[in-house]
């Protein structure tokens, strides 16, 4: 598991502006870090190709998924077709392989073996069943397009999530100290003392048989928030505690003295002295929660303890096409390949972005 | 048995004692060869057998209840009476049983309620101990103290209510009694249980030294009764067996072939059947993988054999929660399932059924016609008519079993079809049977599955299908039926004169009850019995093989 490294010393976006300053004397005059960074990263032609690579994929699981659905294989994601057939140069192709038994006599039985999904078409019959099938007679094309939008989703909302309350309780737990810091602190800890996938198969299993239901929160068994949630969740720790060590870095500057000085408040110098001096750290670290969010989505997905079928997550995908290795591999292989290119994009633009911003490499995840 | 779950510890056997019937249907008195329906070839003694095998639970056999263990333990350990070592095919022939330490079927009274043993003289175990008659009652005592999943079966003995109220503080059994020397064992019921018999062939009630450990024993396991003893057990990695040098002959029972058995414990289907095909290993004791199944029967069609096993898998419906309490959501259910389909599903390792008992049984009566044909439009209209269309349905199974985890998912969609909103819960198999046995957790449908303990009837219907026998935990009973007309069907036909309880009518009563659950009350719907495999190396001998009505018998694999 990833864990976030340590911050040897602070860096804020004037570290950028410094850095941009070594490269081009005046032509940073007037320029805000953001701009600098902005055009740092714009010169990184290796980020930016794999964040087309990523945005595509969004495009095609985000936009492309309903029209393939609805107007190309005219099959549902979760439409399964165990029993189905299709027709291909005039001959009828069962979607599942069917297979019959008889019972002999001596107890053993006569059987011819069954159960084997159609292999990619490939146009033959249509767009339909264009990468085969899987073991209910489900469309694998559709499935991976809606599974990938299913994952991305995960991905990205549970980073959000997790940044979010990570930079709340790092603010918090940074700028008061004392009890404050310590209950926070204590509350990183021992949610980083369980192995993050052993926490969420806990989480995920036991919310995945009744749902969540306290207070005014109702979330049903099955519901796609839940693996959201519980990866936010156990991600919170890895975010939140290089964010403390930044606010305990800065929160004695000169800057912040001068604002509490003007007689600014807790939260004016929380949101508006301290926060924008993190930005850029929070940037990274969100790019890379989110690879890792995504990995984490397959690996419950894959358990059994994330998204629930018939829903399709490149993870449940992989879980489905590990028992037709021999004979369908591209069941569990095309997945994969998803998630590596997805995975791989968001690093690489990660890594790209934190360059840009902090490349003294002070922020980074370590695997 | 379920291939793995834990057992309600309140197992009511509660049929008549038909200990007249029984013995004249086992064949006649002791010492007697039992006759097989299909002869295995006799081959000759080899040095080492290799095999695969899957995970065991234990090798203890006061612990385990799993058929990989049950599997090797029928070479190993001995109850006083045993199931025959043939394959038993279907109807009567499965359900004979045969001496084992116990020199011949016991004596009883006219009701079956006193039972009196004599055991072989001269039998030692594996470590060279003499075995005695007290050991069958401290092997008893020992089940209880290790809150063994078998301790239900002993529920009807005379005096077990201490042992039962506090398992692990037992220490007599007053309805229990032995003499050392003359070898004698006196077992008495509270009341008639013909299926008392069968329950002695289990391995919680095989036969351990008095020495053995009253804890999990497995390093090594305990001394060994049979032909052959366990020499090493690396949980998750091997065992191995060797002949018991202290072995007798017993009739019926065979020596066996090889002098070796080496197993490799692998979970994975397809590494197992790849080292056997490769010839690195003789045996594979998993099942094959369903997508190699095609091509390793068109390559290996002679050494490769496939078993109906007396198993039933089914989707449980829970009757105490809505829509199921409702019997047109159940028959619905049963509609809108198309058991080829599920069989498909199974990669073909299956045979379509509609009863509850499987036709291994002589009490099995095919339900013609079928009660319910492949039909959507029937089970919508069903639905409909039942007023729960558009209700929330929580669908539950396996996630790590492949063929549980397709019908699990299978099932889901059908209902969706149907007009339910079906959601689905997915479980690991190391706590399925335990969640979905909970009344908290209010699973209403799912999958669920039961292999014989024992070959009578009382295993199926008094166990799954029989209202008192409903518990808030470990509960068998899944889909909690409790029908008055049901409940006292069972309950009659386990209190029937011994001479009735094992004769064609009864048979008839018991197919009548399978009936009257399937289709009157519409208690489960069943869709097929589990079909496992049998794969040998081109060294080995296939004709040899032996299934005796659960497992294949390492001990009478031959080579060419």
């Amino acid at each position: 598991m990833a864990t976030p490294g340590t911050t040897q010393e602070e860096f804020t976006l004037d570290t950028a502006a410094e850095l941009a300053a070594e490269e081009g004397g005046s032509k940073i005059e007037g320029k805000s870090p953001w701009v600098l960074a902005g055009r740092r990263l714009r010169r990184n032609y290796t980020a930016l190709v794999f964040l087309a690579i990523f945005l595509l994929i969004v495009f095609l699981c985000f936009v492309f998924a309903p029209i393939y659905s609805s107007h190309l294989s005219h099959l549902g994601p979760d439409f399964e077709n165990a029993s189905g057939v299709i027709h291909e140069n005039g001959k009828t192709i069962h979607i599942i392989s069917q297979g019959k038994s008889t019972f002999g006599k001596d107890g053993q039985v006569h059987t011819t073996a069954a159960g084997i999904p159609i292999g990619p078409q490939l146009g033959k019959s249509g767009v339909a069943y264009f990468f085969g099938a899987d073991q209910q007679g489900r469309d694998i094309a559709t499935r991976l397009l809606y599974g990938g939008r299913n994952t991305l989703f995960i991905g990205l909302v549970a980073a959000a999530i997790c940044t979010v309350i990570a930079i709340l309780l790092a603010l918090l737990a940074a700028y008061f100290g004392g009890a404050t810091d310590w209950i926070i602190s204590r509350a990183f800890d021992l949610i980083w003392a369980f192995p993050v996938i052993l926490l969420g198969i806990a989480l995920g299993t036991a919310l995945n048989i009744n749902g969540f239901h306290h207070g005014p929160i109702n979330i049903a068994a099955g519901s796609l928030w839940i693996p959201t949630l519980v990866i936010a969740f156990v991600f919170i720790p890895y975010v939140g505690r290089p964010l403390r060590g930044q606010v305990l870095a800065l929160r004695n500057r000169e800057f912040v003295e001068a604002s509490t000085a003007q007689g600014a408040g807790p939260l004016r110098i929380m949101f508006t002295e301290l926060l924008p001096n993190i930005a850029s750290s929070v940037l990274v670290l969100f790019t890379l929660i989110v690879a890792n969010a995504i990995l984490t989505e397959v690996a419950l997905s894959f358990l059994g303890a994330g998204v629930q079928p018939p829903h399709p997550s490149w993870g449940t995908m992989i879980a489905n096409g590990q028992n037709f290795l021999s004979t369908r591999p591209w069941m569990a292989i095309l997945p994969g390949i998803m998630i590596t290119i997805t995975v791989i994009s968001l690093n690489v633009f990660g890594d790209g972005l934190r360059d840009a911003l902090d490349p003294r490499a002070k922020v980074k995840m370590e695997h | 048995m379920r291939t793995k779950r834990v057992r309600s510890v309140a197992i009511a056997a509660v049929v008549t004692a038909g200990l007249v019937l029984v013995v004249s249907a086992c064949g006649g008195s002791g010492g007697s060869s039992p006759t097989t329906t299909t002869s295995a070839a006799q081959g000759a003694t080899f040095s080492n057998l290799k095999v695969v095998w899957g995970l065991p639970d234990y090798l203890d056999p006061g612990l385990s209840y799993k058929l990989q263990s049950w599997q090797a333990f029928q070479d190993v350990y001995l109850p006083l009476l045993a199931k025959r070592y043939g394959t038993c095919g279907v109807g009567a022939g499965c359900t004979k049983i045969i001496p084992a330490i116990a020199q011949s079927l016991p004596q009883s009274n006219a009701n079956g309620t006193d039972l009196k043993f004599t055991i072989r003289k001269g039998l030692k175990y594996s470590n060279g101990e003499t075995i005695k008659a007290s050991d069958f009652k401290n092997t008893i005592i020992r089940d209880f103290r290790l809150n063994s999943p078998g301790i239900g079966f002993f529920s009807n003995i005379v005096g077990i209510d201490a042992c039962e109220g506090n398992p692990t503080k037992c220490s007599d059994i007053s309805g229990i009694t032995d003499n050392d020397q003359a070898g004698t064992i006196e077992i008495k019921l509270s009341k008639p249980q013909s299926d008392f018999l069968y329950i002695l062939t289990t391995f919680f009630t095989a036969l351990v030294p008095s020495s053995t450990p009253q804890k999990d024993t497995e390093n090594p396991p305990p001394a060994a009764d049979g032909p052959y003893y366990f020499a090493s057990y690396k949980p998750s990695r091997s065992f191995v067996m060797l002949r018991n040098p202290h072995w007798k002959p017993i009739p019926g029972i065979p020596n066996g072939n090889p002098d070796k058995v080496t197993a490799l414990l692998i979970a994975d289907q397809s590494r197992s059947a790849q080292l056997v095909q490769s010839n690195q290993y003789d045996y594979d004791e998993n099942t094959l993988p369903t997508d190699r199944l095609q091509q390793l029967q068109k390559n290996y069609k002679n050494q490769i054999h496939l078993w109906r096993t007396p198993s039933t898998n089914y989707f449980f419906m829970n009757e105490r929660l809505a829509p199921f309490n409702n019997i047109k959501a159940r028959e619905a259910v049963n509609y809108a399932i198309n058991r080829q389909t599920l069989v498909n599903l199974y990669g073909g390792l299956g045979v379509p059924t509609w009863n509850f008992l499987p036709p291994t049984y002589p009490q099995y009566k095919k339900l013609s016609p079928t009660p319910y044909p492949y039909s959507l439009s029937k089970a919508k209209q069903l639905v409909q008519q039942s007023g729960t269309k558009g209700m929330t349905i929580g669908v539950y199974t396996e996630s790590d079993v492949a063929n549980r985890q397709a019908a699990g998912e299978y099932l889901q969609g059908q209902l969706n079809k149907i007009g339910y909103h079906a959601v689905m819960h997915e479980l690991g198999s190391a706590n399925y049977f335990v969640i979905i046995g909970n009344q908290k957790t209010k699973a209403q449908i799912g999958f669920t599955d039961w292999f014989e303990d024992y070959p009578y009837p009382t295993d199926w219907f008094t166990v799954l299908e029989y209202g008192p026998n409903i518990h808030d935990i470990h509960n068998n009973n899944v889909s909690n039926v409790n029908f008055g007309e049901t409940n006292n069907t069972i309950n009659h036909l386990g209190h029937l004169p011994p001479t009735q309880a094992f004769s064609s009518s009864t048979n008839s009563d018991w197919a009548n009850l399978d009936k009257t659950l399937m289709t009157k009350y519409v208690s489960e719907a069943p869709f097929l019995n589990e079909v496992i495999t049998s794969f040998f190396s081109t060294r080995m001998n296939p004709s040899c093989d032996v299934f005796t009505d659960l497992f294949d018998d390492v001990a009478q694999m031959c080579l060419k």
